[in-house]
């Protein structure tokens, strides 16, 4: 169990290294490595660990291992509100575009969360992620019309956006998308042991002392804030809070009180090197990394599910 | 001594339907109560009300002395512990992780698990003979193996009560004999053990006290007061013969004759 930290802890040094001193400039000075790939290294380090841990306490909050930021509909959410801002024909800047897409992943948590309990029979699991589900692709559908209509001018930008994008132009971001790290990360690490318990299910977690309907409330905010800044700063990256925790469910066991630490560690590694195979792979361009994660990932998740066959939920 | 649990008056149901209700029990340490009845006439959301865990709820429910009412989930949990019908840890924990999840009451926090811990939940897997599963996966081990495996979990809580849903079904002979054993053991360890079943041949040797639920009322007494034809038969709503076997009580269901 020790030599799995210390793995996870090495790719991820090593993944910084690569992601500082590789990219399309040679020999970079040092303002390059500086302004533009410290941020980014940044960026891609909290993104990565903030989608893998809110996948991982979705999964136990909700007990389905289906259950993702992506599928729960957060980064369609944040896809509407940012979407629509640039519709209106506003000239914002990336920040405001950012602030408005965490606030449309943050709205959509809590209308997933108010739906499911509104339903007959409250909010179990599985509603909860068919009402995601279904918010998902309503997201989706009102996104392609906003394209649709769309001056062909700001296409681009919000195209750009919804493949997920890491190249901080704004220096600024990582420090944006900071609070909401520590915050989410802070809030899932101290009540490792209650997503134990959550996920033995709510009459054997109640009878054992946890406060369900308050700790759910509270790790489902920690899950949005954690991936509503993300989305936010970032755009939707899929694929991160799937993979990562089924990953490190493997290799590290079903413990939450390790899991999250490893689900963090593993997501930053994974989305820094997915970070710099997006920079190198057509050198001087770059692939957008939402595509990359998702081009990797599913056959992979797929490769994990398929082999071994055992239950990952 | 006081009683371990003491409800008064007690009535449960679901959004409106009461299920249960003026209920009166009281268990003392060492004593194992049955809980008995037909389907879907109030044993589980007994158990449930008792803890809380659902069903709306009025009338008194005194634990070790002390109001539930005015205790925390975190107090109540460190003297009662519930093993439910269904209940089904993350297959992905080991036996020993899966035992550890019960002493959550006695941590704070985050926390590791302590030496004590540890200890404990060593204890309770011995007394339920699960210490030569520790490292296997929960989700690889058979279903008695699991039962055995959640009991030790509730006793990892150290519980002055246990509160199980029928921990016999599904299980073969041996292992529901076994099951009921080590009940008895623990009882005469001094737990009070609050069980609902359906297995009373097997049941009946170990109760001390029976509650006979009904449609609409309850009776309770000893054993050989509630293991009666007449009685028996009248509640279940079927012919029912009941007859003096070793230690316990054999209830059969009177059946036409096979066609020849």
């Amino acid at each position: 169990m020790r030599g799995l930290w210390w793995v996870l802890l090495l790719i991820l040094a090593a993944g910084i290294a690569l992601s500082l001193l590789l990219g399309p400039m040679e020999g970079a000075p040092g303002w390059v490595v500086l302004r533009l790939r410290l941020p980014r290294t940044a960026l891609a380090l909290m993104a990565g660990a903030s989608l893998a841990v809110s996948g991982c306490v979705l999964q136990a909050v909700l007990r389905n291992g289906l259950a993702t930021p992506y599928t729960l509909g957060i980064s369609a959410g944040a896809g509407v509100t940012a979407g629509a801002l640039l519709l209106s024909g506003a000239v914002v800047s990336r920040m405001v575009l950012v602030l408005s897409g965490t606030a449309g992943a943050l709205a959509t948590v809590a209308a997933v969360y108010a739906l499911a309990r509104a339903a007959a029979g409250g909010g179990t699991g599985s509603r909860i992620v068919l009402a995601g589900v279904t918010l998902n692709l309503i997201g989706a559908s009102v996104l392609l019309l906003f394209e649709y209509l769309s001056p062909a001018s700001r296409l681009v930008e919000i195209i750009r956006w919804m493949m997920g994008d890491l190249s901080a132009v704004d220096s600024q971001l990582p420090l944006y998308l900071l609070p909401f790290t520590v915050a989410g990360l802070a809030a899932a690490g101290a009540r490792a042991g209650v997503l134990n318990q959550l996920e033995s299910g709510p009459g054997l977690a109640a009878s054992r002392g946890v406060s369900i309907v308050r700790e759910r409330t509270l790790l489902l905010a920690a899950a949005a804030l954690l991936a509503g800044g993300t989305v936010g700063a970032v755009g939707p990256i899929g694929f991160v809070g799937l993979i990562v925790p089924h990953m490190m469910r493997r290799l590290a066991g079903g413990d939450y009180r390790r899991l999250v630490y490893a689900s963090a560690l593993g997501g930053a590694a994974l989305l820094l090197l997915a970070d710099v195979a997006a920079r190198l792979v057509i050198s001087p361009a770059e692939l957008p990394i939402g595509v990359v994660m998702s081009i990797l990932g599913g056959p992979f998740f797929l490769y994990l599910l398929l082999r071994g066959g055992r239950r990952t939920g | 001594m006081p009683a371990v649990l003491e409800a008064g008056a007690l009535s449960a149901g679901y959004a409106g339907r009461t299920v249960l209700s003026g209920l009166s029990l009281e268990l003392m340490p060492g004593e194992i109560c049955g809980v008995i009845g037909p389907n879907g006439v109030g044993k589980s959301t007994l158990l449930r009300a008792l803890l809380d865990l659902g069903p709306e709820a009025s009338g008194s429910v005194r634990i070790c002395g002390g109001d539930s009412a005015e205790m925390s989930r975190m107090e109540r949990a460190r003297l009662v512990a519930y093993v439910p019908q269904d209940s089904a840890p993350s297959p992905g924990l080991t036996v020993m992780e899966s035992v550890l999840l019960g002493r959550h009451p006695h941590r704070r926090g985050w926390s590791a698990d302590s030496p004590r811990d540890l200890e404990v939940a060593r204890r309770s897997m011995e007394s339920t003979e699960t210490w030569e599963l520790r490292d296997r996966p929960f989700g690889e081990i058979s279903g008695g193996e699991r039962r055995r495996v959640l009991i030790a979990s509730a006793l990892a809580q150290e519980p002055r009560l246990l509160l199980l849903d029928e921990p016999g079904a599904s299980l073969d002979f041996r292992h529901r004999v076994n099951l009921w054993l080590l009940l008895g053991r623990l009882a005469s360890r001094g737990l009070a053990v609050l069980v609902t079943t359906h297995e009373t041949n097997v049941a009946s040797a170990f109760l001390h006290r029976v509650l006979l639920l009904r449609e609409g009322g309850h009776v309770q007494g000893a054993p050989e007061e509630i293991f009666r034809a007449d009685l028996l038969s009248e509640v279940f709503g079927v012919r029912l013969s009941v007859r003096r076997a070793g230690p316990g009580w054999q209830v059969v269901p009177s059946l036409p004759d096979r066609p020849s």
